[in-house]
């Protein structure tokens, strides 16, 4: 079928400098894969499941960075960054978006300080102990940026529409009362959640999906 | 299960304001978006519902069709009422019930932020009832032109969200029938706690993942075979023209920007 050897993502070394890391080429191969990595990412987004049990119901879990992760580690940061923006545009655009944008905006600065630093880390030397070490920063990276996005560009936002008391009452732990418990019994668990679950099973499919993405 | 879900919002039609160019629907609604949190009085949100209302007479669209587009906020719709109304301190009490104090100004504070949150849904879901995704694609390449100049690649995101929208009926119909095919062989998506439904995921994501994968291959060799070469000198089918009807458009976001802003500072 497919006999061209592509080469990119191949290169080893630690000699990379952060330009070379950084930098994407948008031949069609890679243009394709990136689209449809954002289309599973889309689709994943869709079958997400909310946990009302111990978060506030506006928090959905859903394992739609996997795809981001996918991309990053075969294509660099910037395609990782690229299926994050390409999912929640898609998201707007066909399911609307019900908080002015908010929640998407939020959803994708999270999912980019997730996906940048574990898939920098992983080009630089791609063995599985790096991987793993990369995915490590990045569930620490998102869930510090989770928290201060909350805390001065989303809940901000939010407030337009509910009192501080309604978006801390919402969580369903008792001892949440204001915004730093809210931080950290709500925002950061949540994040940390999110990503180490995406984390755990992107470890798992990884291996066995490297040969068709660097096909 | 997966096919239950409607997935677009868009509802076709060839009204006045399904005609306008996509870029100034979406300038018009970040504008829109901005302007609704000037609002200070009750006064300026007349100016607001006229507005929609005029939108929404004009693009033909059932208000039955918008509402129902509102059922899956309801509870957040109610809930930001009645915990506005409980929440806000106030003076007059108009009654008591139980240990609940009902005033005068988490009455009013209640409608308000109600209002708020509703003229905004409706608002922005006007803006992807009345234009479909690959115009609105078209709008944001458009828009995102002059962030060429930082090296944005506008062209290639275009490009890469159209092929995503042409391969999402795909993909989820392809999910649907995995789902099921596991499901038939006894994996089980919808118990067990959260490591155990993350497990689950894979034998569904390896599939869609692979399969996923083997269309890209199909599509880019395609592409290749036919010499495309990315964003450069590029013809298209749709070129995106502003009219009269657009001017008219601007000239009424205008004219809301201005008796909202008259409204609260004078």
């Amino acid at each position: 079928m497919n006999k061209t050897i592509h080469m990119e993502g191949c290169d080893t070394g630690n000699s990379m400098t952060i330009k070379k890391i950084l930098k994407l080429d948008f031949s069609a191969r890679n243009a394709v894969k990136i689209a449809m990595l954002s289309t599973v990412a889309f689709v994943l987004m869709l079958i997400s499941f909310p946990l009302a049990a111990i978060f506030p119901p506006f928090l959905k879990l859903d394992i739609s960075d996997i795809p981001a992760l996918l991309g990053g580690f075969a294509l660099g940061p910037m395609a990782a960054v690229l299926i994050e923006l390409i999912k929640n545009l898609l998201h707007i655009f066909i399911r609307g978006t019900m908080t002015g944008g908010i929640g998407e905006l939020s959803n994708f600065l999270v999912g980019s300080f997730y996906v940048v630093p574990a898939s920098i880390i992983y080009i630089i030397n791609k063995t599985r102990k790096n991987a793993i070490k990369g995915l490590i920063v990045g569930i620490i990276s998102m869930t510090v940026i989770a928290c201060f996005s909350n805390y001065f560009l989303v809940i901000p936002l939010y407030q337009k529409f509910m009192p501080l008391d309604q978006i801390i009452s919402s969580s369903p732990l008792p001892f949440v009362n204001d915004i730093k418990s809210f931080l950290v019994f709500a925002i950061a668990p949540f994040n940390l959640l999110k990503s180490s679950i995406a984390s755990i099973v992107t470890m798992l499919i990884y291996k066995k999906l490297s040969p068709i993405l660097h096909k | 299960m997966l096919r239950d879900i409607t997935i677009g919002q868009y509802y076709p039609s060839d009204s006045p304001i399904h005609r306008l160019d996509p870029r100034t629907k979406l300038v018009i609604t970040f504008l829109f978006i901005i302007i609704i949190f000037f609002v200070r009085y009750y006064t300026g949100y007349l100016f607001i519902l006229a507005f929609l209302a005029l939108i929404v007479i004009l693009s033909g669209i059932p208000v039955k069709y918008i509402l129902k587009g509102l059922r899956p906020l309801l509870f957040i719709i109610l809930l930001t009422f009645f915990i506005n109304i409980f929440f806000t301190a106030g003076e007059t009490t108009l009654f008591t019930l139980w240990f609940i104090r009902v005033t005068k100004e988490g009455l009013r504070q209640a409608f308000f932020m109600t209002l708020r949150l509703v003229f905004l849904v409706v608002g922005t879901s006007l803006l992807t009832l009345t234009t479909s995704p690959i115009s609105l694609t078209d709008g944001i390449e458009s828009l995102l032109r002059p962030l060429r100049v930082i090296k944005f690649p506008s062209h290639e995101l275009a490009m890469m969200m159209t092929i995503a929208l042409r391969f999402i009926p795909t993909l989820l119909e392809e999910t649907d029938k995995i789902m099921k095919a596991q499901m038939a062989r006894g994996a089980d998506f919808e118990s067990g706690n959260l490591i155990q439904r993350a497990k689950a995921m894979v034998p569904l994501l390896v599939p869609l993942f692979v399969s996923a994968f083997r269309r890209a291959d199909d599509l880019a060799m395609a592409m290749e075979a036919r010499c495309y070469r990315g964003g450069e000198s590029r013809t298209r089918m749709k070129v995106l023209t502003m009219g009269r009807l657009d001017v008219l458009a601007f000239a009424s976001i205008a004219a809301l920007i201005a008796a909202v802003l008259l409204n609260t500072y004078l």
